[in-house]
């Protein structure tokens, strides 16, 4: 409150038009400055008169117009304008707020939830069924499947470069870690999704379990969901393994075929002891028995042991993140801001997650191989699997290796993104909903603070990613599971996020990444050395200062564009300054006589 | 030497030393009039540890029957354990610690004794002068004028010999209204901003007392700040409270009707005790070393030490938006004007001004605003957060400062010239160091025990071309805008690299900000070499 006035900030957040959006021939928006999608359709007819209630600068009158895509606002009287440019895919919730009665000013309006921690609040005059000829289409294009209707990733006419669809292909992500080898082979048992229709149709399994040995194994699993390796660490053959929890039951059910399947797991390098991690908290694994779940027991696997978690469910992390948000949005909590923070357990969350996770990194470098899970192994289990690969593979942290390792361990083994995000669905309460992938990604988020140089990815990156997971713009985050996607033909009938991100490569590079690929990276889960993604969860606020690392970055190249510039000027004078002598130098054998030449060379080297 | 007096053991063998992120070694102890030494027999290459006894905050002992453990805490917050084999060995060296650490007068003290081979001390002490200082601001001479009023101290025992004032007020003038202020501080120029042609002015509180006395000469000299322009403001760092209640021992604020044109705004900054203990709580909450470290955030809140950092950073936001948005002038006091006021008055000029932002600039305003505006530093600094004794005069105001500006450095990572590692060298010098810079409390009392003669200069040293290097900013860009803190809660950062140095859970958060630190100065290298080239 230091300041008389308020600086503006960048309200305006641009979800990435690339270069190539603009190549097509577009339509220009009304509002001039916007430039629509390819395949991208007005759906109302008029720029409507609307008063933008915003958080930080008052109303706001302006106008708003509706694609089949976006929400887009722009304000008539502030300078600068402020604008909103919100995909309908973010709106989570769309109510009329005041009535007819409703007295006082801007009280009659639209309140919309945005699933990215804001909400937009707009106010519109009674008279002419203005409000109701906005939320009808609103909720009609913001809700597209509960209409009937396809999502836009499905109208989208983007081109780009490169197919993003292609970035993923998993018999070459198996022969990259060296899979199939004399321990473990590559099934085709689930082709059609008999096994398991949540799970990708090629696994990779121990050599010395038969197809029908893994049929009898799904059947003692949740949802099929058998034990199978994700990763397999080069020299000590450790592997990580997921699946669901066992279907033990009240009456502590044991079935055979799965207490010899994860033996073999544990033989495969001679590991003395397989080590299970169950995510969940003791008691929440032994509440699940009475739906039928459990874990395994240690009468049943003696070769094992287990380890419990304690990442907390689904619906704990919704509330917490929800508890975030009302401390951040739209104001804030100034007085009490720590505690407060502390009281939502995010940070606390991420911290188990992560710890879970370098405990599993840690045993597999150690030479112990894994097997993890948590109830139906598609959340927890998820972001368990991929984190502790994160830490132990190098490739993984490159630009198109984390797009690997999502495509993989996230879309390929079923993590219910529709269910999670509710993509175009207006059950806006549907239990089901979870922010477990931004936890993940928050989770990656702590890990490129504390290695800076570890990435081959920045932060933009993570936020795009975060963007289209609700955006509905490609096809990458939709639907639950392979096997609904190969239904809903999503390779063929959209554009893959990938294929965004990997025609611009370069803005999402970390200029100040050095490859290490061998260095296992353990992140401190310490409470003291996390933080609050800030620039994520409170980028809507304009008071708080964007500490992004980009102008770190931005001012980095900058020096190194100056450098090149400048080693290039030099070479070329000197080039012309000796060019008369050249014969001569490339003749003389005497080291002492060259010494342009050296010193050019010598400018060469340090780079 | 009388230190000989205080040694009761000199030498003990067989000591293993236990400190941050080494293993426990076994190794020779001596105990110097300064140091305490440490060395290793065995690795035969590796250099003796040195630690300085005015590091030394608290010293704990635990004798057994054969041996015993010493436990050092540190000013800088490094905890150090020392296990001494024989009872009355340890014993003694703890008790030698125990008086030479705490010895006080200041010619005894090691800045005296230290003579490193690439300084000299027929160097200049200190990097400027007032006079020095006013000629290069060759814009403010009409209107302003160095006074050498005070050139014996006896104006103000805490102000430098010579001060900037408007150039209409005389010296007689200022006497007169240097008697209405505490301990004679006087308004003085600390900034003037060339795009609006205001200033920044500090002093101590007026001594208008119960009967609201008024001094015609402060007055006066006030009008003449804020001359030809109807507003000025004065900024005072404690609540309207704490003013009006200033005024029964004889304290007191500067009423409306008396100083036309000046408004007052009262922003309480805690300093003194209040925040001392909030440094002690902060420590002491960072040094739990229990790994499940339970409701952290909320000690962290509950220390108090951010909310110290967000208020210092607010109300100098504050007095820089009066002078570059209003374009008003602006004079900063509390009482005393020797802490909070040069906080805030750094911390505005930090915000305003480029210049102060280089690397040299900085120090400049640091040598002017706290060693030459008399800071007093011996008293403030004289024990640090672990210290037992009971605590007469310690705050760390210094140690504030140099939060808020990395908060500021992290805010605008280009914007400033030096780096991390200079401010965290500066929180080290500050209590314990080998140069006289932050010796006594005053520019007199530094004259009297001939710290300038006898001592090295920090600043000075800090600006040799090595050290310059390593305490550079290798992203530095200069802006000439103003830079606006955002001074939201998450905004406002712990300063893990102060704080939790000497936790080991973090070294790879340090390594890593080196080899970025790499990268970027090879960028230079081309560069810099393209200047040796055209030298030589």
């Amino acid at each position: 409150m230091y300041f008389l006035m308020d600086g503006c900030g960048p309200l305006n957040h641009r979800v990435g038009s690339g270069p190539w959006a603009s190549r097509e021939s577009l339509k220009m928006g009304p509002l001039a400055d916007v430039t629509l999608l390819p395949g991208e359709e007005r759906v109302i007819e008029h720029d409507k008169d609307i008063i933008y209630m915003c958080p930080f600068n008052g109303a706001l009158k302006g106008k708003v117009f509706i694609t089949n895509y976006r929400l887009y606002f722009k304000s008539a009287d502030a300078d600068p304008a402020v604008t909103l440019n919100v995909p309908l895919g973010v709106i989570g919730r769309v109510e009329k707020m005041g009535g007819a009665s409703s007295r006082g000013e801007n009280s009659y309006g639209l309140d919309i939830t945005c699933k990215d921690m804001r909400n937009l609040r707009f106010a519109l005059k009674q008279e002419g069924h203005s409000r109701r000829d906005i939320f009808d289409i609103l909720f009609r294009y913001a809700f597209p499947v509960s209409h009937g209707l396809p999502v836009f990733a499905y109208l989208s006419q983007e081109k780009y470069e490169e197919n993003g669809w292609n970035v993923f292909k998993p018999m070459e992500e198996f022969r990259r870690q060296g899979l199939p080898n004399e321990k473990w082979r590559i099934t085709f048992v689930n082709e059609t999704y008999e096994l398991c229709d949540t799970y990708p149709t090629i696994l990779a399994v121990p050599f010395r379990s038969s197809d029908e040995d893994l049929r009898k194994v799904s059947a003692f699993r949740s949802r099929g969901r058998i034990p199978v390796l994700s990763w397999i660490h080069r020299e000590n053959q450790a592997v990580i393994c997921r699946c669901s929890q066992p279907l033990v039951g009240m009456s502590g059910k044991r079935n055979k075929d799965d207490e010899r399947y994860l033996d073999l797991i544990r033989e495969a390098n001679g590991t003395a002891k397989l080590t299970i991690y169950d995510a969940r908290p003791s008691v929440n694994a032994v509440a699940n028995k009475a739906t039928g779940g459990g874990y395994e027991g240690d009468d049943a696997y003696q070769n094992a042991e287990l380890v419990f978690l304690d990442i907390h469910n689904i619906h704990v992390m919704r509330e917490s993140l929800k508890k975030l948000k009302d401390i951040v949005y739209p104001n804030v909590e100034e007085s009490h801001w720590l505690s407060s923070l502390e009281s939502t357990h995010w940070l606390e969350h991420i911290k188990l997650v992560i710890s879970g996770a370098i405990q599993v990194a840690d045993k597999i470098s150690g030479g112990n191989s894994v097997v993890v899970h948590c109830s139906d192994g598609w959340d927890r289990t998820a972001q368990l699997t991929s984190l502790a690969m994160l830490m132990l593979d190098g490739h993984y942290r490159t630009l198109r290796g984390f797009q690997v390792l999502l495509e993989k361990e996230w879309i390929s083994f079923g993590h219910k993104f529709a269910s999670r995000i509710g993509h175009g669905d207006k059950n806006h309460a549907d239990q089901d909903r979870s922010p477990i992938f931004v936890q993940f990604i928050d989770c990656v988020w702590q890990m490129t603070k504390q290695f800076p140089t570890a990435f081959e990815f920045n932060e933009r990156l993570l936020v795009t990613i975060l963007d289209h997971l609700f955006s509905c713009r490609f096809g990458t985050f939709l639907y639950n599971c392979e096997s609904a996607r190969d239904t809903n033909e999503v390779r063929s009938k959209t554009v893959s996020l990938w294929s965004l991100v990997n025609s611009e490569a370069s803005s999402y590079q970390n200029p100040f990444y050095t490859p290490e690929c061998s260095r296992v990276l353990y992140p401190v889960a310490s409470m003291r050395h996390l933080e609050l993604w800030v620039t994520y969860y409170i980028r809507w606020n304009p008071r708080i200062r964007q500490q992004q690392q980009s102008p770190v970055e931005q001012r980095y190249m900058e020096l190194l564009a100056l450098r090149d510039e400048y080693l290039k000027k030099l070479e070329e004078l000197q080039l012309t300054d000796s060019s008369p002598n050249s014969s001569h130098l490339s003749n003389s054998s005497t080291p002492n006589a060259a010494s342009p030449t050296q010193h050019i060379t010598h400018l060469h080297t340090p780079f | 030497m009388e230190f000989s007096e205080h040694i009761k053991t000199a030498n003990v063998e067989d000591v293993v030393l236990r400190r941050p992120f080494y293993q426990p070694t076994k190794g020779t102890l001596c105990v110097t009039g300064h140091h305490l030494i440490f060395s290793n027999r065995g690795g035969d290459s590796a250099r003796p540890f040195l630690l300085l006894l005015r590091n030394i905050d608290a010293i704990e002992k635990r004798p057994s029957v054969s041996s015993g453990t010493i436990t050092l805490k540190c000013k800088d917050l490094c905890v150090l354990q020392l296990d001494i084999p024989g009872m009355e060995e340890c014993l003694n060296i703890a008790s030698s610690i125990e008086s030479l650490s705490s010895l006080e007068t200041v010619s005894e003290m090691y800045p005296f004794f230290y003579r490193p081979p690439f300084l000299s001390l027929q160097d200049q002490w200190g990097l400027s002068s007032t006079e020095q200082h006013y000629a290069q601001m060759k814009e403010i001479h009409d209107g302003w004028r160095v006074s050498q009023v005070n050139r014996d101290y006896s104006v103000s025992p805490s102000y430098p010999p010579a001060v900037i004032v408007p150039h209409s007020i005389d010296d007689e003038t200022l006497v007169k209204a240097a008697r209405f202020r505490q301990g004679g501080r006087f308004p003085v120029l600390c900034y003037y901003h060339r795009e609006t042609g205001t200033v920044i002015m500090r002093s101590s509180q007026p001594l208008s007392g119960a009967n609201r006395k008024r001094c015609r000469e402060d007055e006066l000299l006030l009008q003449a700040v804020i001359d030809g322009s109807e507003l000025g403001y004065i900024i005072d760092t404690r609540s309207s409270q704490q003013a009006q209640q200033a005024r029964m021992t004889g304290g007191g604020f500067e009423s409306k009707s008396c100083y036309r044109g000046w408004k007052r705004l009262h922003r309480q900054l805690e300093k003194g005790k209040v925040l001392q203990e909030s440094l002690i709580k902060l420590v002491e909450a960072c040094g739990d070393q229990s790994h499940s470290v339970d409701r952290w955030l909320s000690k962290l809140e509950n220390s108090k030490w951010l909310s110290h950092v967000q208020t210092a950073l607010s109300t100098a936001g504050l007095v820089a938006e009066c002078v570059e948005r209003d374009g008003h002038s602006v004079l900063v006091h509390g009482s005393e004007g020797t802490d909070t006021s040069l906080l805030v008055s750094s911390l505005a000029q930090l915000i305003l001004d480029p210049d102060s932002r280089t690397l040299a600039g900085f120090l400049g305003l640091l040598e002017r605003e706290w060693v030459q505006a008399g800071h007093p530093f011996q008293q403030r600094c004289a024990h640090s957060a672990y210290s037992h004794v009971r605590l007469r005069h310690e705050a760390p105001v210094f140690v504030l400062l140099l939060d808020c500006v990395w908060q500021l450095a992290r805010q605008f990572p280009l914007a400033m010239g030096f780096s991390e590692p200079l401010l965290l060298r500066l929180a080290k010098e500050v209590y314990a160091s080998d140069y006289g810079t932050f010796l006594c409390n005053s520019d007199q009392e530094r004259c009297v025990t001939g710290v300038k003669e006898r001592t090295h200069c920090l600043f000075q040293s800090l600006l040799r071309a090595n050290e310059r290097q390593h305490y550079s900013n290798p992203l530095y860009e200069r802006t000439e805008l103003a830079i606006w803190p955002s001074i939201q809660p998450p905004s406002l950062q712990l300063w893990k690299g102060l704080f939790l140095q000497w936790t080991d859970d973090a070294l790879h958060l340090v390594e890593a900000q080196k080899v970025i630190q790499n990268l970027v100065s090879q960028c230079h290298r081309p560069l810099n070499e393209k200047v040796e080239n055209t030298d030589g």
